[in-house]
């Protein structure tokens, strides 16, 4: 209950094997000077890890029936940061490296299902390292590498010296088009400043206000129906809050497995604060979020990352809440 | 030693911090386990401290980083670290490191009879007495709990999708049975009688199961995660944390199916992070995220007397000497009551 607790923010790195997460890691472990860290690894060996306190974690993940909603949480990230928040001395950061193929969905929704977890700690960002020579086929081979660029609050873009500027440009907009949210940083050996992948807080309400979606201009065809995309909205008239809320509560619940993440800034008849909501699968944080600026139009935005998408009439749907 | 619950002193020191003995360690309090007529606490630094009656107690450095779990053994503690050491501990301080994981954690502790069991991941490391190696128990996922029937005849292991019920027969070889409920199962506790296994959950809600006949059945309508519960005299109700009262089920004839249990408020609906019962009586001591503490009848809730004001940080522990004649409370903030119970006894 006590709020002298500060949250400790998490840090989630994913991406492919060999990508460059372990390097990325020791860069932070090395160049933070003076913080203390908690390192979540689940691959021990490949290289070591340069830092003292090292947890060991067996990516355990199980459903939890939270009421109404069913969904997938990592038992043993509630169970090691539980573990770690009674510590003594408090830690500046956690860091949490995911296997290579690592769906990030779950522990992204542990921060929102579990109290204990949510009460202490906060999931700060999903940070995606990419091998810029090998994307693309993982992205054509591997579901999970789809996951793991549609959950990225960064896709970091490792290994740029390994191909030419039309390589790197293909695979740029194949990270967009997946997620145009995502913050794409080019780098080699993970030479990226960190307060670019730390403290970005990227969860939080308030910075669904300040990332504007990068969208691509064409649309481009699937090469798979299942593949992961990205759909948007974007409505000047203002929407019905009753309708929007039994709209979008029945498609998360029917379609909560294939759209992987939403965000949305929302203008609802007679209300003045603007609406902001972001969610994970079928679980979601909303709140109004202050005054719209003066001056400016009010407008709603939406977007979708997942799979089927078109399949799901979003766009109808969307049209339908708007005020009569 | 009533109180009026509408008008309790609040801010005024209780009687029995009057008397008793504070301590401001601003360390965590993760455990504690009564060994005879000392109490043994486990903190979040690693160290354990052990507290009786006209001693002072020091630091004894146990774990690297946390005492992750403590278990009374004999006349001794069982304590397991995220440093995965596995340690015996005498009350006067000397540790004896009965095995090392290394990088794992030790995740529960328990003992019954001269066997000691650890729990590091999905394995039980089960010591028969005199034996050196210890016996490997392997389950499916990570282990939420682990507890011994009274005889120390069955094992029980909770874990992700049910309880693995553990049973050694005449010639101590050990076979398993499962009870099946779909979910992630923490603690679990066996009645004092043996006749029903509790576990709490990851979602908001306990189960039970009958052990004679396998009848189980949900327990629910909690507000939070309930991380404590403990058996109240003679099995007759269970007391729990989780809501902004002290739930208490009835255990008595055929168990809690279709009953409703005994809620028992506190002022200033607080929520209740830790229960004890009082032994000997049908009366718990219950703790609050505020940090205060109460004593309740638990068919009398107006025979509540306050033990403890509030401290700001949530209560990780209560424990009563077996004398029944101090009880210790320990907070998340590091703050340590430890007291006589009746107004005689010294401290």
């Amino acid at each position: 209950m006590q709020e002298t607790n500060k949250q400790v923010p998490v840090t989630v790195l994913t991406g492919f094997l060999g990508a460059g997460k372990t390097t990325l890691l020791n860069r932070i472990l090395t160049e933070q000077h003076g913080k203390k860290y908690a390192v979540i690894v689940n691959e021990f060996g490949e290289q070591g890890i340069d830092n003292d306190l090292v947890v060991d974690a067996d990516e355990e993940v199980f459903e939890m029936n939270n009421g109404c909603i069913c969904c997938t949480v990592r038992g043993d990230l509630i169970r090691i940061l539980s573990g770690l928040m009674k510590r003594a001395d408090k830690l500046d950061a956690i860091i949490v490296e995911t296997t290579g193929l690592a769906d990030p969905a779950p522990v992204a929704q542990t921060f929102f299902v579990d109290q204990d977890v949510a009460d202490r700690t906060k999931l700060d960002a999903i940070v995606t390292v990419a091998d810029a020579v090998h994307l693309s086929s993982q992205l054509t081979d591997h579901h999970e590498a789809e996951e793991q660029i549609a959950f990225a609050d960064v896709v970091l873009l490792n290994k740029i010296d390994l191909v030419d500027e039309n390589g790197l440009e293909v695979v740029k907009q194949r990270i967009k088009k997946i997620n145009p949210f995502a913050k794409i940083i080019n780098t080699t050996k993970c030479g990226v400043p960190l307060n670019e992948v730390l403290n970005l807080d990227a969860f939080s309400l308030k910075r669904v206000l300040e990332v504007e979606p990068d969208f691509l201009t064409s649309d481009h065809d699937h090469e798979h129906d299942d593949d992961v995309t990205s759909l948007s909205f974007v409505s000047d008239t203002p929407l019905d809050m009753e309708k929007f809320q039994d709209w979008f509560t029945k498609l998360l619940q029917t379609k909560g497995q294939d759209i992987l993440r939403t965000k949305g800034i929302l203008d609802f008849t007679g209300e003045s604060d603007r609406y902001v909501f972001q969610g994970v699968h079928m679980l979601m944080d909303a709140s109004p979020m202050g005054k719209w600026p003066e001056g400016k139009e009010r407008s709603s935005r939406l977007v979708f990352i997942g799979r089927n998408l078109e399949t799901m009439n979003l766009k109808e749907g969307f049209e339908n809440c708007k005020s009569a | 030693m009533k109180a009026d619950l509408n008008n309790f002193p609040q801010l005024n020191k209780t009687k029995f911090e009057n008397r008793g003995k504070e301590f401001r360690l601003g360390i965590p309090v993760i455990n504690a386990v009564t060994v005879g007529n000392s109490i043994a606490v486990g903190f979040g630094d690693g160290t354990v401290r052990i507290f009786s009656s006209g001693k002072s107690s020091k630091p004894i450095k146990a774990h690297k980083g946390i005492v992750l779990c403590m278990a009374k053994d004999g006349d001794h503690i069982l304590t397991g670290g995220d440093d995965g050491r596995f340690l015996r501990i005498s009350l006067d301080g000397n540790i004896n490191e009965i095995s090392n994981f290394g990088t794992r954690w030790i995740d529960h502790v328990t003992s019954k009879n001269g066997s000691v069991v650890c729990t590091s991941g999905n394995i039980v490391y089960l010591w028969m007495p005199n034996k050196k190696e210890p016996k490997l128990l392997e389950h499916d996922s990570t282990i939420g709990g682990v507890a011994f029937d009274s005889k120390g005849r069955k094992l029980a292991v909770s874990r992700y999708g049910g309880v693995t019920l553990w049973k050694k027969d005449y010639s101590n070889k050990w076979t398993s049975s499962d009870l099946i409920w779909k979910g992630s199962h923490n603690k679990v506790i066996f009645s004092p009688d043996d006749r029903y296994l509790v576990t709490s959950m990851q979602e908001n809600q306990l189960h039970f199961w009958r052990l004679k006949d396998k009848i189980d059945s949900v327990m629910s309508g909690y507000g939070a995660k309930v991380k404590s519960f403990a058996f109240v005299g003679d099995s007759k109700y269970l007391a729990t944390s989780g809501a902004n009262v002290a739930v208490c089920w009835p255990f008595d004839g055929d168990g809690p199916v279709g009953r409703e249990p005994i809620c028992l408020p506190y002022v200033g609906k607080q929520l209740v992070t830790f229960v004890e019962s009082f032994p000997n009586e049908n009366a718990i001591l219950t703790g609050l995220s505020d940090g205060s503490v109460y004593l309740s009848e638990i068919e009398k809730a107006n025979n509540t007397i306050i033990i403890r004001s509030f401290t700001e940080f949530e209560v990780s522990a209560i424990a009563v000497t077996d004398d029944c004649s101090h009880l210790l409370i320990g907070d998340m903030g590091g703050n340590i009551l430890w007291t006589s119970i009746w107004d005689e006894e010294k401290n």
